[in-house]
């Protein structure tokens, strides 16, 4: 079944494949390995008005069936990304989709306005959920009229179509797709990590210092099938599935839960060739459906 | 040139209780590029989990083979000393910096597990002595062909003590560079007693708990010397002993 193609945003691909936030950096690395055959598009790191350390280590921990991470945002600002990061990444040979954080939603706008002056994003991912920072995080992107007026803010500076990254962790999801969608959003992500946590029941020790931790883990698919389905009953705009993914298979069991295109993250972290391996693996699953 | 590539377990043997050395079968371009002090990333199980892939230090690399030398932590190397002979297995690599080959002796401070790496360093340096610290003399990893001094917790093997004690029996004035590896408390108290201009030679071997292991996921920070964070994998493994925050690193 070759020949067959995915779509977002007016742009035709040939996989249904987008690199999650957080794991593929701005995909340079990838580029330099060679990775980036059969991916759609990758979505790079959150960015920030202001340069970010991120929190302190440990930022991972294993558990039996996944992995927590705090990396808390880690990333040079803006300024650097528009001014340094950005030229090297206008060489990638697939779009990039620009990740952006704020604390208020002022400044998720102050980050898009900046980026707007360079060539390179293809558009936008609002990342209104990341669990592992005290402002801007869960609780802000619980709140559907919070979500609406990121939207709605971010909508008036952009040029450029944006997602919505949801949280699963308080509030409604629908709900709050919904107020992306009323705001203008061009699609939303379903969704960011699941708020987690690890003890050693013999210490009492909890490793990651803000305690809490985003979990991941290829177990976390139904959740997000789940998600995607209650999502697409109530809006229309494409839908991004991301978690649980490591499989072909998994891939098109999102897309028959009705998202657009399918993000893979943790996976990617083991598999840098994710992209290559699952769109061929779909592509052959989809042959052999076909008589 | 990085590559996932399909490596064979080609020998398996427990160095002592807990320790094992794998040798996996390795191309030609692997084995040029995996210099002493980088690592390979290994996929444990083609099953989900263990989820992400463990890093190891180039122990040894040959004709046709290279090694990793580890302890059993946890499930990941658990699992791992457990594969038997003809076992297929993942590896990400060559990964990461290694050391600088720079000209002039070499001194070798290694605490347990950190010496993995020294074999393959040694062979291609100006190698004049390895301090060696363990808890027991079944954790020394010395290394054949090289005038190793060793120390043990438990005085099972060598004199009894820190790695640290061997510190100053050291004539300073006889080496140019020093190669540092092993648990980061062990490393912390190194560091404090090394002589500046020693310290400015001083080039240390990290670990941290790693994610992708190609530089993206920022999972295995170190704090560094000069603000913010060092990425283990790919500002390092090997980085200058001064480019790391000693007092704010906590280690694995």
């Amino acid at each position: 079944m070759t020949g067959r193609t995915w779509s977002l945003w007016s742009r035709e691909f040939d996989s249904p494949l987008l690199l999650a936030s957080g794991t593929a950096g701005f995909g340079l690395e990838l580029m330099e390995m060679g990775c980036l055959e059969g991916v759609a598009a990758v979505i790079s790191k959150a960015t920030t008005l202001r340069p970010r350390k991120g929190n302190p280590p440990p930022r991972i921990v294993e558990t039996r069936f996944g992995l927590l991470n705090s990396v808390g945002l880690a990333n040079p600002g803006v300024e650097d990304v528009v001014t340094r990061v950005l030229p090297e990444a206008s060489a990638l040979p697939v779009p990039l989709i620009v990740n952006v954080a704020g604390e208020t939603v002022q400044e998720f706008a102050s980050v898009v306005e900046r980026l707007e002056t360079s060539p390179v994003p293809f558009g936008y991912e609002i990342n209104v959920s990341c669990p592992n920072v005290s402002e801007g995080g869960v609780a802000f992107g619980a709140s559907p009229s919070t979500v609406e007026r990121v939207s709605r803010l971010v909508g008036q500076t952009s040029s450029r179509p944006f997602s919505v990254k949801l949280t699963p962790n308080e509030g409604s999801i629908t709900e709050s797709a919904l107020a992306a969608q009323e705001g203008g959003a061009g699609a939303v992500t379903v969704c960011n990590t699941f708020l987690g946590m690890t003890v050693d029941w013999r210490t009492g020790l909890i490793p990651l210092e803000r305690k809490v931790g985003g979990y991941s883990s290829p177990a976390l698919l139904p959740l997000t099938v789940a998600r995607v389905h209650l999502t697409c009953q109530v809006v229309d705009i494409p839908v991004l599935a991301s978690g649980g993914v490591s499989r072909p298979e998994d891939v098109l069991e999102l897309l028959a839960a009705g998202a657009s295109m399918v993000q893979v993250g943790t996976w990617l972290m083991r598999r840098p060739w994710s992209g290559t391996e699952l769109r061929d693996g779909i592509l052959e699953l989809l042959e052999n459906l076909s008589p | 040139m990085t590559l996932d590539r399909e490596t064979l377990v080609l020998e398996r043997e427990e160095l002592s209780p807990g320790i094992f050395r794998l040798t996996l079968s390795a191309e030609e371009d692997f084995l040029r590029e995996a210099g002493p002090g980088r690592f390979v990333q290994v996929e444990v199980s083609p099953e989900p989990f263990p989820l992400v892939r463990r890093p190891f230090t180039v122990n040894r690399a040959d004709a046709g083979s290279f090694r990793i030398v580890f302890e059993v932590k946890g499930r990941g190397t658990d699992k791992l000393s457990r594969l038997s002979e003809g076992t297929r297995l993942r590896v990400l690599g060559p990964l990461g910096r290694g050391y600088r080959m720079l000209p002039g002796r070499w001194l070798l401070i290694g605490g347990g597990m950190g010496a993995a790496g020294f074999p393959c360093l040694a062979e291609r340096i100006d190698c004049g002595l390895i301090l060696l610290g363990a808890s027991s003399g079944s954790r020394l990893l010395e290394v054949g062909g090289f005038s190793n001094m060793c120390i043990t917790e438990d005085g099972s093997s060598g004199a009894r003590g820190l790695v640290t004690d061997l510190l100053d029996r050291v004539r300073w004035d006889d080496f140019f560079n020093v190669a540092l590896c092993g648990p980061v408390a062990m490393m912390k108290a190194v560091v404090r007693r090394l002589p500046d201009a020693i310290l400015e030679a001083t080039q240390v071997s990290a670990e941290a708990r790693m994610g992708c292991g190609w530089g993206a996921c920022e999972g295995c920070s170190i704090p560094a010397s000069g603000g913010g964070y060092l990425k283990c994998c790919s500002d390092g493994p090997v980085v200058p002993a001064a480019s790391i925050d000693w007092d704010l690193w906590e280690g694995v």
